[in-house]
């Protein structure tokens, strides 16, 4: 890990989901942030903007495609986070409404810890 | 042929084109400094050159005209035609020797005697020896650091060090054991071991000599090296690599690839308000992919291209960015990326290798068809599932501008300045004029004017023949002109010029023109027109007659042109062209020859018909109307079928019968498709009327090159072959 460690934020309502990210990018040395839904993540982006956002889709309140859409509307800096969508749906439309969205790239659950660490780090910037 | 041998004949080439330009000007300007330094610079490049790929005997000849040319840049010697013309019989040589070399990869083995003839006539009778000469020797090239790099690209990434050590003929005899010795090399990562001079017949072979050359790359440093072979030093050549040399660019993970893919996805995907968080997450996204690899130069240039798309509102710049990048990667790994500021700089002069060109253009009809094929599975999952088809759909629509954007660069790729077919023509004209004892100065106009290769290329067969008719029929001898009141030197113009969408190509000359007369008193004689039907035509049309098949004006038959075959030649060239030639004369005065040819290679747009079971497709451009008629439309007149149309008599050939098929039945009434002919409708009966598309006809090879009704092939949806045929032969 490089000298500045990279913030990222995930959301999603599963405790369980979001124990398995903060496990795996805290140990590779990333800071780790929490929202339960699309709505508190909009919150807590505005406040302060990690350099990359995990998603997932089907959440209560704001479900992740909306919040996507509604974070690419903000103002920069906040709209051009890099945003990685994480779903167990696997179907083309399920793509398509992602890219439309706006989201950077898409992994399905259940999602391999190396792949993602891979993954965070290259849309980070930092060397895995 | 390697790399380095391609690239040698490329520069080659165009290395022989300047230095005959060059002599040919300065032959006419002997003063002319510039000229005879360009010339010089020229022979200097193919000695170089021919050094870099060891042919020594071509080095040495061209280093003989090089001596030559450099006595008359200190002014010891004159500018005569003697030495023009021996430098110009070196060049000779030299393509002679390229010929050969594109052909085999080698010179031919009498080389060295032909260098010895060329050396020589640039040593006699003048005192200056190459002896004599005081100039330094030229520094050696090492272009065997850049060999050996290329041979291995992997190990060329690590390595700090190249060596070249030839050790001596006897250093068996002083206990050195060259290649243990480099075995045991610090940092060791490739040995290339060839001989110094070509080996002998094995009965000649003296194995106490050794006669080795080894080429290494160690990851080792300079001075380790150094340290390592203190005591062979003078026969070794250590060259230290540069970072750069060294740097292939980084390859792409498959993650690193798919995640630069998804953001062009994304980038697509942009409208309206969502565009600037869109565009700038997608370029921060592949920045930092380069960024993660340690890439900064990429990652950069990735960022100012989101700045640009950000301030221009377009998607364009870094959707190419990451394209360019990708693209690159995908073509040529290891290739250092031309990205940053002085790729910015617009119209550089490109230099590609013609089959690479063909290559692209067959890419590119491959491309036409994937997508032919994507069209179609759109058409199968319209009732499948619906989220399928949207997707098909966009990536069809994708398939489409990309294939739209490659076509056209490649099209603009293929075209050529028609200075390459106009400057063969000095040199030729030099000597078609001297064989005639003819005094002709040419003067050529508009070479820049651009055109397709093909078109470029195909172009010098038929303007050699008109220069050389204008000069053996249309311009007199000196004699006769001297008489005539015209200048003794004749002039002969070559002229390019854009036309519409036509590039118009002239010959100029101001000879006696084309005496009517004789044209119309041969055409008698060979039969080439009835009486009757000349006696009808204009003058103009008089003219054009000399471009029928079997007509020749020559009266004696001299060794340049009239060997039986006329100007029907040109015709038949300048038509497959798909062009067209005109003439205009004056008597006394001169004759102009025009030659009207397409600019480019276009798509055809094509239409798929059936027969019998078998597919056909028919150019589109050709097409008037389709039709469906009752079988009682079409009326039997003699052997032949023809309906009314808008009170209009068409013939109707059935598809069928004229390609000789009868398999399975066929529907009562007719479908017809009208086309127009050189003016002329005719109907094609055909059983069925399918799909249209876009698509570069290729021309028939092979077995089938010939085929008359046949005009081309192109691949159908399902990768089947569909022939087109030629209406107009079919129509006759």
């Amino acid at each position: 890990m490089s000298d500045k460690r990279m913030r990222v934020m995930v959301v999603d309502d599963a405790a369980l989901v979001r124990l398995f990210y903060r496990e795996t990018l805290r140990k590779a040395g990333f800071i780790v942030d929490e929202a339960l839904n699309g709505l508190e993540a909009l919150e807590k982006v505005l406040s302060e903007a990690p350099d990359l956002l995990i998603v997932d889709v089907n959440m209560p309140q704001m479900d992740g495609i909306t919040f996507i859409k509604t974070l690419r509307r903000q103002k920069p800096p906040v709209a051009g986070i890099p945003v990685l969508i994480a779903s167990t749906e696997a179907g083309p439309q399920d793509f398509a409404a992602a890219r439309e969205a706006g989201a950077n790239s898409y992994l399905v659950k259940p999602i391999e810890p190396d792949r993602l660490l891979a993954f965070a780090a290259m849309m980070c910037g930092v060397a895995p | 042929m390697n790399e380095f041998l391609e690239q040698f004949v490329i520069e080659c080439r165009e290395q022989v084109e300047q230095a005959t330009a060059d002599l040919l000007a300065l032959e006419k300007s002997p003063l002319n400094i510039e000229r005879l330094d360009s010339a010089f610079r020229a022979f200097h490049s193919l000695k170089g050159g021919a050094g870099i790929v060891d042919f020594d005997a071509m080095a040495e000849a061209v280093h003989g005209a090089e001596d030559g040319l450099s006595y008359a840049r200190k002014g010891t010697v004159a500018i005569s035609t003697t030495l023009i013309g021996d430098c110009l019989a070196c060049l000779d040589q030299v393509i002679q020797w390229v010929d050969e070399i594109a052909r085999c990869g080698d010179l031919p083995k009498d080389a060295s005697k032909e260098a010895a003839a060329i050396v020589a006539r640039f040593s006699r009778g003048d005192g200056m020896g190459p002896g004599a000469d005081p100039r330094p020797e030229v520094e050696q090239p090492v272009g065997w650091v850049a060999t050996i790099l290329a041979k291995h690209p992997d190990a060329a990434r690590e390595a700090q060090c190249a060596l070249r050590y030839t050790p001596s003929a006897d250093c068996f005899f002083s206990q050195e054991d060259p290649l243990a010795r480099i075995a045991r090399l610090p940092g060791l990562l490739t040995i290339d071991v060839s001989p110094v001079h070509p080996w002998p017949q094995l009965c000649d072979l003296d194995p106490f000599q050794c006669n080795l050359v080894l080429v290494v790359l160690s990851s080792a440093s300079e001075t380790e090296i150094h340290k390592a072979l203190a005591d062979i030093l003078d026969r070794c050549h250590i060259e230290a690599l540069e970072a750069t040399v060294r740097r292939p660019a980084s390859s792409l993970s498959l993650d690193a690839r798919s995640l630069l893919e998804a953001q062009l996805t994304l980038l697509e995907s942009t409208d309206g308000d969502d565009f600037a968080g869109k565009v700038a997450s997608a370029g921060a996204v592949a920045a930092n992919v380069f960024l993660a690899q340690c890439d900064n130069g990429l990652a950069i240039s990735i960022e100012k291209a989101t700045a640009q798309s950000l301030a221009e509102g377009q998607t364009a710049p870094i959707a190419r960015a990451i394209e360019a990048i990708l693209f690159e990667e995908a073509a040529k790994p290891g290739a250092p990326l031309p990205f940053g500021t002085e790729h910015e700089t617009t119209a550089r002069a490109l230099r590609i290798d013609a089959r690479r060109v063909d290559s692209l253009v067959d890419l590119t009809t491959e491309l036409t068809v994937a997508k032919n094929a994507i069209g179609h599975v759109v058409a199968l999952a319209q009732n499948g599932d619906e989220g399928l088809e949207q997707l098909l759909k966009q990536r069809f629509a994708v398939l489409d501008r990309l294939i739209g954007e490659l076509q056209q660069g490649v099209l603009a790729l293929r075209v050529l300045p028609l200075r390459h077919v106009f400057q063969r023509f000095p040199r030729l004209l030099r000597e078609i004029a001297a064989g005639l004892d003819k005094s002709v100065n040419l003067v050529t106009e508009g070479s820049e004017t651009e055109a397709d290769k093909a078109i470029v290329e195909m172009l010098f067969e038929p303007l050699l023949h008109v220069v050389r008719n204008a000069i053996d029929h249309g311009i007199e001898d000196k004699a006769a002109r001297l008489a005539l009141g015209k200048p003794a030197v004749a002039t002969l113009g070559l002229r390019g010029y854009r036309e519409g969408e036509n590039v118009v190509v002239e010959i100029t000359d101001d000879g006696q023109g084309i005496n009517v007369e004789r044209v119309r008193q041969v055409a008698i004689d060979r039969g080439v027109v009835t009486a009757e039907a000349l006696a009808a035509m204009s003058e103009a049309q008089v003219t054009t007659l000399i471009f029928e098949p079997g007509f020749s004006t020559a009266q004696s038959v001299t060794g340049l042109s009239g060997r039986g075959v006329g100007m029907d030649v040109v015709r038949t060239k300048v038509v497959r062209m798909g062009g067209t030639v005109g003439i205009e004369s004056r008597p006394g005065a001169g004759t102009a020859v025009r030659f009207t040819l397409p600019f480019s290679v276009m798509l055809t747009r094509i239409m798929v018909v059936s027969a019998a079971g078998q597919k056909f497709g028919i150019p589109l451009d050709a097409v008037v109307e389709t039709l469906r008629v009752g079988p009682d439309a079409i009326a039997r007149v003699g052997a032949a079928q023809a309906i009314v149309l808008r009170n209009q008599t068409v013939p109707v050939i059935d598809l069928r019968e004229a390609l000789n098929l009868h398999e399975g039945d066929r529907r009562r009434d007719a479908i017809l498709v009208v086309a127009n002919v050189d003016g002329v409708s005719s109907a094609l009966r055909v059983d069925v009327i399918g799909e249209r598309f876009d698509a570069m006809l290729k021309p028939l090879e092979g077995l089938l090159s010939g085929t008359p009704g046949l005009a081309g092939s192109t691949l159908l949806g399902d990768g089947s072959v569909l022939l087109i045929l030629d209406l107009t032969e079919l129509c006759r």
